[in-house]
């Protein structure tokens, strides 16, 4: 992997390649430290904003360090039970979702992994294509139908509008992993006895724990993060999720940036905690479904 | 019947029964939905009834200059997104993919992954908090001498300036999943065809035109159409930081579609919007099937 970009320079000295090689590994790191300035900049800035006192926000020029750092905004936000409640919802949605698609993703992706079947190119069309639905046409007939249902402003209703549209995303990950996992385990396991289901618990989840951690951790990110859907078919503060609690101190706290960007550090906290740890499962995931 | 059809017939069966509990779900929920909107898309839907309009909607639709409007600015909004997100994922990835340190490599990957973490709302309120008249933007400018004191630019709440500042806000989250398909692209390609190019007499400009964009053509294709999809129907972006305005001149198709929707209760009319913004998106969907699966 490393040795890619510097392979073909063979006619030039050894020394003069060495000292063009440090020179342009420096400008390599100086390039992506400017980038990565660059590209963090907003965020550390939230950071600062969210301990100082909201006087101190908005000012030209700016002031760059606070006078005093607080942490009231903080504490408005997690001593409020109407902001914790948002808390509490996302968990509970984002898991479940997570949870869900990942049962249902696996069974699925086992399927096309793991049988030749009629209609085979049809059931992979059909996902690839679920997976560009514009959401908002969505909206309108799920806003109807759980009206009807009776599932308007509740829970329940997220959950499955998120499993659905996570659902298709997980099933052609976990199908690109299946495909590495050679099948002559889990036949040798049938053979021994094992029914095919056993052959799954026992052989196949177990060898494919990054595949479930990767695609698991970015459904969980898609759940958490979502917008649309909320607004569309919750309604009370008690079944919020903290994307609507954002929007809506953004509309009604116009001028209270201090908590605004304590509660997005909050809101974002598990992502970014989660992602540190297993960012190499994460990166996978990203990538495993498209390269193929 | 032979053994064999019979052995075909039993696998069809068992693939069935393990693939049964997504496909409900997604025809329920995905299928029939979408059913429904092409229906409600020839109606016009009240609160007692649902009335026949045949084309109706869509009559009104092609003659809606805000129909156009955002149109057009969901083209521009995509199109500057995807081209930035290419360019920029490129460069970072080549530079991540340089002969440095992997543990400083997988530090900057990291760092450079951290705004696609971020909730598309969280990222809109971030940037507004920067782009806000009083912000730290304007408030760089004016100190290092770009931008005069009382001439502050209201990125946001400027028609000329509103849909550029939400496509860069949308450039900034979304350049790292380019980035890391590119990079992973790189890895990809073999030593071999960068060796026998030195032989030929390549330089590292010939190198990266005649081995790394060659190779890189696939994923490119692929990420670019993704971006495509995923930036053609953004909603929550637009949605927080402008809501579309002012006077539409930041209004996309997906935010279009939910004022239609959920502000003016033109269900009907709202449906056939969305069936619009499907068919364009279709037509560059089509091309990615193409590709996405192998024949």
């Amino acid at each position: 992997m490393t040795a890619a970009t510097g392979a073909g320079r063979r006619a030039a000295s050894p020394e003069r390649r060495a000292r063009r090689g440090a020179a342009g590994r420096a400008a390599v790191y100086a390039l992506l430290a400017l980038a990565t300035a660059i590209t963090l900049f907003p965020v550390a800035w939230m950071a600062t904003v969210s301990i100082r006192p909201n006087v101190e926000v908005m000012k030209i020029p700016p002031q760059w360090i606070p006078s005093v750092v607080t942490w009231q905004a903080y504490a408005q936000v997690l001593g409020s039970s109407r902001y914790l409640r948002t808390f509490l919802n996302s968990y509970a949605i984002a898991l479940t979702v997570t949870l869900l698609s990942l049962l249902i993703g696996a069974l699925a992706a086992y399927a096309l992994s793991r049988f030749r079947f009629r209609g085979q190119r049809l059931v992979m069309a059909f996902l690839i294509v679920t997976q560009m639905f514009p959401l908002v046409l969505l909206c309108i007939p799920y806003f109807r139908v759980m009206v009807r249902l009776g599932l308007y402003d509740t829970l329940t209703s997220l959950v499955l509008v998120y499993t659905t549209f996570t659902l298709p995303f997980c099933i052609l990950m976990l199908r690109a992993y299946f495909a590495e996992v050679p099948r002559e385990l889990e036949e040798a396991a049938m053979v021994d006895g094992c029914s095919r289901l056993g052959a799954i618990v026992r052989i196949l989840l177990p060898l494919s724990g990054p595949a479930l951690v990767g695609s698991g951790l970015y459904t969980f990110l898609l759940a958490w993060n979502e917008f649309l859907f909320a607004v569309v078919l919750i309604e009370s503060w008690e079944n919020r999720v903290i994307t609507m609690a954002i929007y809506s101190l953004l509309a009604e706290f116009v001028t209270e940036w201090n908590m605004m960007m304590a509660f997005s550090i909050l809101a974002s906290a598990p992502l970014v905690v989660a992602f540190i740890f297993l960012q190499r499962y994460f990166v996978r995931g990203m990538t495993v479904g498209a390269i193929k | 019947m032979t053994a064999g059809t019979r052995l075909a017939a039993r696998q069809d069966v068992q693939a069935y029964a393990f693939l049964a509990p997504a496909l409900i779900l997604l025809v329920a929920l995905l299928v029939y939905p979408l059913a429904q909107v092409i229906r409600m898309s020839f109606f016009e839907i009240t609160v007692r009834d649902d009335r026949w309009v045949g084309l109706g909607n869509y009559a009104a639709l092609v003659q809606s200059p805000a129909f156009w409007q955002a149109a057009w600015q969901t083209l521009l909004f995509t199109a500057g997104s995807v081209v930035a997100h290419l360019v920029i994922g490129l460069g970072l990835a080549l530079l991540l993919h340089a002969r440095i340190a992997p543990r400083l490599r997988s530090l900057f990957r990291g760092l450079l992954i951290l705004p696609w973490l971020l909730a598309p709302v969280v990222a809109g309120m971030i940037w507004a908090l920067v782009l806000n008249p009083f912000g730290v933007l304007n408030g760089f400018l004016t100190t290092v001498g770009l931008l005069d004191r009382n001439a502050t630019i209201n990125w946001l709440g400027d028609p000329r300036t509103s849909l550029l500042s939400v496509t860069l806000v949308n450039v900034w989250r979304s350049f790292p999943f380019p980035m890391v398909m590119l990079l992973a692209g790189l890895a990809a390609i073999p030593d071999e065809l960068y060796e026998a190019s030195s032989i030929d007499g390549c330089g590292p400009a010939g190198q990266f035109r005649y081995v790394t964009l060659p190779s890189l053509h696939g994923v490119l294709a692929t990420v670019a159409l993704l971006d495509f999809i995923w930036t053609f129907r953004a909603f929550d972006l637009v949605f927080v930081m402008t809501g579309g305005g002012p006077i539409n001149s930041s209004q996309v198709l997906a935010t279009s579609i939910y004022f239609d929707a959920f502000q003016k209760f033109q269900f009907g009319y709202a449906s056939a919007e969305a069936v619009a913004m499907l068919v364009l998106l279709m037509i560059g969907s089509i091309a990615y099937l193409r590709r996405a699966v192998p024949p």
